[in-house]
């Protein structure tokens, strides 16, 4: 349908591109009709979505064309900042907005260029793993965080796949999974990874009869398009999930001989004085019991081999006790079995709430359903090859991982999975995104095939962040501002820098700079990571200078910035690699594989310019562009799978200046030919390459193994511990129980399970609503009248039962309050579909800026709760826990 | 001349509410429209409670009582079956409105934009009035057609492209052989509200 005059119309073309409404990166196909942007669609020719689109990138017009964007460059004229402050913004020129910026960024380059913060959204996940990361590398800034996603996201879920996958998340094999285990998460249903594909392909699954169990404390999408909903308590699914490791190896005596022998470091020899491998003395590789040649062997002795499932190799030993060298060792599967004996159904049910017979129905209904033994012919490169089919899968993401208990607990659930050998294979769990492949033939890029190291483990080639999952990184005095260089695991934390006392521990901790200059991109960390109060006191306004690249006067804005720039959205902007490196994009199974480009539909509106090309222009009059290059040539190797040929490098001599049109042309020129560059690429918005089987389903290709026994766990633990008693020996800033990093998987209870307040009787915690999440949706006023449609997204979903016995109705306006005093006040909507002790929020709403009107005053703002302290820290992942004991009572 | 119709399968559909954001994009409805919508019911208690998303539309009734109240023959059906007003022959009185027994005819007397008053309306808001008022009229009765222009493209209605559960099937009822002939029959396709007499041709396939 053209507009409905035709003699009017001039124009009317679709442009493919890619979405940018939230991290999954769909390609899309959006009209323009004279001039104007009508419709956006799903792009067909895009793996990456192919041909579907939800619901927030359908109202993307909205959020393109919004009166209430930044369309100018703006400047705080009042020095006070705060919540509730007025700003009282004043336009000012792009040259007066450049001057200052490049002012204050001169200054601190020459003090300690380390004094500048790149704070970011994950919803342009693109951007920060390109533009951001080589910006920090050409200043020479190690201080960074996201917000929104973070410490809010995969600090646990990305730490623990990364490690057993060499993926950023795992998901069911939808295609063959006949028992996909839910806990809590929305994969498949809309507001998760790969959102689109992942729903296609669970519906699939659906109508061929698969039965799916969800463990969620709420009915959610997934909970009711379930086989089974178990209502299960907030905080408690690792708890669960050792439960049915327990039931499956001790009470069912079930799991895959095989895979743990040949796949795992199971049958490598623990020595028990402390619990570390048992090295081979010439080699120092761990080893495993031969039980043909009856004696120890290196971990990859080709006896004790098998890379491909049809190859042979001697039996190796799981159970049993051996003397080598005179140390009587045990295999650590064997201790991983005994440890998992005290998870009975009875402890776990007192934990979860879920009955001890369901958990052990479940367990058995695992057992019956995974098929041990049974394998499948795939078509390979190399011909037909037989796998194992193992037709089940746990998964789980940021509901069940955003717990004190967050790396245990990603780890407990994913165990399920190698215990009977479904992971990588057909019909299993497998690594989410483009976690292995072989890259477009003639070019060999991006390539991402991983490896064993000395120790056997797997390895990754490419990864979404400089530090690769695993080793752990080496604990060593902090030189960042959030100190976490000192930590083993993840990117960043919350607990030290939202500590009123954080300069007093810079000081402890050797750290010779303080902030200075916040550079944001697109977050609005007010609202996204915790109690606004504390984000904004005790961290936002430790910056001398705040400058802002949004599309929105946020809460952040209004509270601390103080020069906002007007940015492009992602339909006014080119970003060369959206679909790599894949964290959420790429569907898994057997579709081909897509480099999607986003390229502008129309040019930017008003004075709005793209962040990336405000970045370049912002390096070159720092004197840093040639850097900025280099660090784009540098990042790429890791994040895109292959170093850049010379010949398409970014000039790093300074000699040459290029357009970032021209960046996108030789990104795509380098990964695949002189031939399908910019202007190739741009026609259909991909381009696309097929996929291996072989890399689908590679665990029985590659010669890794993955830990059941995380042996290195203990060094880790030891070195941080070490390094904390010399640098704060009296415990006064850092006081977290380090004796979690240990080899064997346990349950730890968050501090809403040890409440002791009879008070705070109820368990508090958010989900994400399909159209409210993972972006800035609720200012597009076609996603705030589609949420007005379901009572749970605005309200406070609140059991029947539970109400009545507090006298609350139907839209009564409560105060829910945590333990610490912060409160929230919202509308109750009643319903059965919830654990009768919890009350649900979508996160994250609530919002009161004045320049947001459509977003002000819907929903509760739940995160107000949220405390980011060491008591709501995981000291594994140093993730953020998001649950939270309230009470609550009527306004 | 074909018959077409619409199967939902609910055991597919999973609330997403991309179909009624594409029928909204694509038919430019202003606030309060919703020519397909998603409606959300509970049933049972707990634990064995049930929420269940239910999309709907007009249902293209084959006996339409929206027809049967309009007063000036503005609504009328076309040879293909699908229940469609005229607007320069509707008085707006809102007889049908009333009369459908789906809720799914929407009256609009005054556009309205998206965002609060009191300021100029955007580019694209510009283009959605222009074409509503165009297509569909002010102070008129309005309802899906199964994305009649979409379709004169050569294009699926907006609702059945936009489904990522691939839980809407459009056809043509009178073809034994086509895929929603053969999913009503094999797979206990039902209608909403059969008791009302008026033979709707949007089918619904059972959750489980």
């Amino acid at each position: 349908m053209a507009l409905t005059n035709t003699s009017k119309v001039k124009e009317d073309v679709w442009i493919s591109t890619c979405c940018g409404q939230c991290y999954c990166m769909c390609g899309i196909k959006v009209r323009r009709q004279d001039g104007v942007v009508t419709e956006v669609e799903g792009n067909p020719d895009a793996p990456t979505g192919r041909g579907k689109i939800c619901v927030k990138g359908l109202a993307s017009p909205q959020l393109l064309y919004d009166p209430y964007r930044v369309n100018y460059p703006l400047k705080r004229t009042n020095p006070q900042k705060g919540i509730g402050v007025d700003p009282k913004f004043v336009r000012i020129s792009w040259e007066e907005a450049m001057d200052t910026i490049v002012k204050k960024m001169k200054a601190c380059q020459e003090k300690d260029p380390r004094g500048v913060y790149f704070q970011a959204t994950t919803t342009q996940a693109s951007e920060i793993r390109y533009g951001v990361t080589g910006f920090m590398k050409a200043f020479g800034t190690p201080n960074y965080w996201v917000s929104g996603g973070g410490l809010h996201c995969g600090n646990g879920a990305h730490f623990m796949n990364g490690i057993m996958h060499v993926a950023w998340s795992i998901i069911p094999d939808f295609a063959h999974c006949n028992l996909p285990l839910n806990f809590g998460c929305s994969k498949g249903h809309g507001a998760g990874h790969v959102a689109v594909q992942n729903a296609t392909q669970a519906a699939d699954s659906r109508a061929r009869g698969s039965r799916t169990i969800t463990f969620d404390p709420m009915q959610s999408a997934q909970a009711s398009k379930a086989y089974e909903w178990v209502p299960i308590r907030v905080g408690t699914d690792g708890a669960m999930a050792l439960g049915l490791v327990n039931v499956l190896l001790n009470d069912l005596g079930v799991w895959d001989d095989e895979y743990l022998k040949y796949k795992t470091n199971g049958p490598y020899l623990i020595r028990p004085s402390d619990g570390r491998y048992m090295r081979d003395k010439e080699t120092n590789k761990p080893m495993v019991w031969d039980l043909v040649d009856n004696c120890p062997k290196v971990h990859n002795d080709p006896s004790v081999t098998r890379v491909q499932y049809e190859e042979e190799a001697h039996d190796v030993a799981l159970f049993g006790e051996y003397d080598v060298d005179g140390v009587k060792c045990r295999p650590g599967f064997e201790l991983l079995k005994e440890h998992v004996k005290k998870y009975t159904p009875e402890y776990v049910s007192e934990i979860t709430f879920v009955p001890a017979s369901t958990i052990r129905r479940i367990g058995k209904e695992i057992a019956d359903n995974v098929e041990i033994g049974a394998t499948v012919i795939i078509e390979t490169d190399e011909g037909p090859k037989k796998i194992p089919k193992r037709p089940i899968a746990a998964h789980f993401f940021r509901g069940s991982q955003g717990h004190v208990n967050s790396g245990w607990t990603c780890l407990s659930i994913d165990m399920i999975n190698h215990m009977v050998g479904a992971a990588d294979t057909w019909g299993g769990a497998l690594g989410l995104g483009a976690a292995v492949g072989a890259g477009y033939k003639p070019t060999g890029k991006p390539y991402q095939i991983p490896y064993p190291d000395e120790d056997g483990l797997l390895m990754c080639k490419a990864w979404v962040y400089d530090h690769i999952p695993y080793p752990l990184r080496k604990p060593k005095p902090p030189t960042r501002l959030d100190l976490h260089d000192m930590f083993p695991t993840s990117i960043y934390n919350a607990f030290t820098i939202m500590n009123p006392k954080w300069f007093e521990m810079l000081e402890q901790f050797k750290i010779p700079y303080r902030p200075d200059i916040m550079i944001n991109f697109g977050s609005n960390s007010v609202m996204t990571m915790g109690n606004a109060e504390i984000v904004t006191e005790n961290f936002l306004k430790k910056f001398n200078f705040i400058f802002s690249f949004q599309l929105y006067i946020t809460e952040f804005e209004e509270a601390v910035a103080d020069i906002i720039l007007p940015d492009t959205c992602f339909l006014e902007r080119y970003t060369p690699a959206v679909s790599f490196p894949s964290t959420f994009s790429h569907p898994t199974g057997e579709d081909d594989w897509g480099w999607t480009i986003r390229q502008p539909v129309i040019e930017p509106m008003y004075e709005r310019r793209d962040f990336n090309v405000v970045m370049m222009e912002i390096c070159k009059r720092l004197g840093i562009l040639h850097k900025y290059y280099k660090a784009l040539n540098d990042v790429t190797v890791i994040r895109y799978g292959g170093a850049m040929s010379d010949e398409y490098k970014l000039c790093e001599d300074g000699s040459q200046e290029h357009t970032w049109e021209e960046v996108v042309d030789r990104m795509l020129k380098d990964r695949f030919g002189p031939e399908h560059g910019l202007e190739h690429v741009r026609k259909k918005g991909v381009f696309t390459w097929p996929k291996r089987k072989e890399d689908v389903y590679w665990k029985w290709f590659n010669p890794s193994r993955v830990p059941v026994y995380f042996e290195y766990f203990i060094d880790s633990g030891e070195q941080i511990t070490e390094l904390c008693k010399q640098m704060d020996p009296e415990k006064k800033y850092i006081n977290l129980d380090w004796s979690v990093f240990k080899p064997l998987a346990d349950w730890y209870p968050c501090p809403t399970h040890t409440e002791k307040n009879p008070e705070f009787d109820m368990h508090a915690f958010y989900w994400r609503a399909v159209t409210q999440t993972n972006s800035m949706t609720q200012q597009n006023p076609y996603l705030d009248e589609m949420s007005q449609e379901d009572t749970i997204v605005f309200g406070i979903q609140m059991h029947s039962k539970t109400a009545a016995e507090k006298g609350i109705k139907e839209g009564d306006l409560v105060w829910v309050e945590n333990p610490e005093g912060k409160k929230i006040k919202g509308w109750v909507t009643l319903s059965e579909g919830i654990e009768p002790s919890h009350l649900a929020f979508a996160a994250i709403l609530g919002h009161w800026g004045e320049y947001m009107p459509v977003a002000k005053g819907k929903g509760a703002f739940f995160n107000d709760l949220v405390m980011m302290d060491e008591p709501h820290t995981d000291p594994l992942t140093l993730n953020q826990d998001i649950c939270c004991r309230v009470k609550i009572y009527k306004d | 001349m074909a018959r077409y119709g619409m199967v939902i399968d609910l055991n597919r559909c999973y609330g997403c509410y991309a179909c009624a954001m594409a029928c909204k994009v694509a038919n430019r409805t202003p606030p309060g429209v919703f020519w397909a919508r998603v409606l959300r019911g509970e049933m049972g208690t707990f634990p064995n409670s049930v929420r269940q998303a239910l999309p709907v539309l007009c249902n293209q009734c084959e006996e339409p009582d929206c027809m049967k109240v309009c007063p000036t023959g503005a609504t009328y059906k076309t040879d293909d079956g699908i229940v469609r007003v005229d607007k320069d022959k509707c008085i707006g009185c809102a007889y049908c409105v009333m009369g459908c027994p789906y809720g799914a005819r929407y009256k609009v007397d005054d556009w309205n934009s998206y965002f609060p008053e009191g300021l100029p309306l955007s580019p694209y808001e510009e283009h959605t009035k222009e074409f509503w008022e165009q297509k569909s009229g002010l102070g008129v009765s309005t309802k899906c057609d199964f994305c009649i222009d979409r379709r004169a493209e050569g294009k699926e209605p907006a609702c059945v492209q936009a489904c990522s559960a691939k839980a809407r099937v459009f056809g043509d009822l009178d073809d034994p052989d086509s895929e929603i002939s053969y999913l009503i029959k094999t797979k206990r396709g039902f209608v909403l509200r059969p008791e009302v007499g008026t033979e709707p041709k949007v089918y619904y396939l059972p959750p489980r």
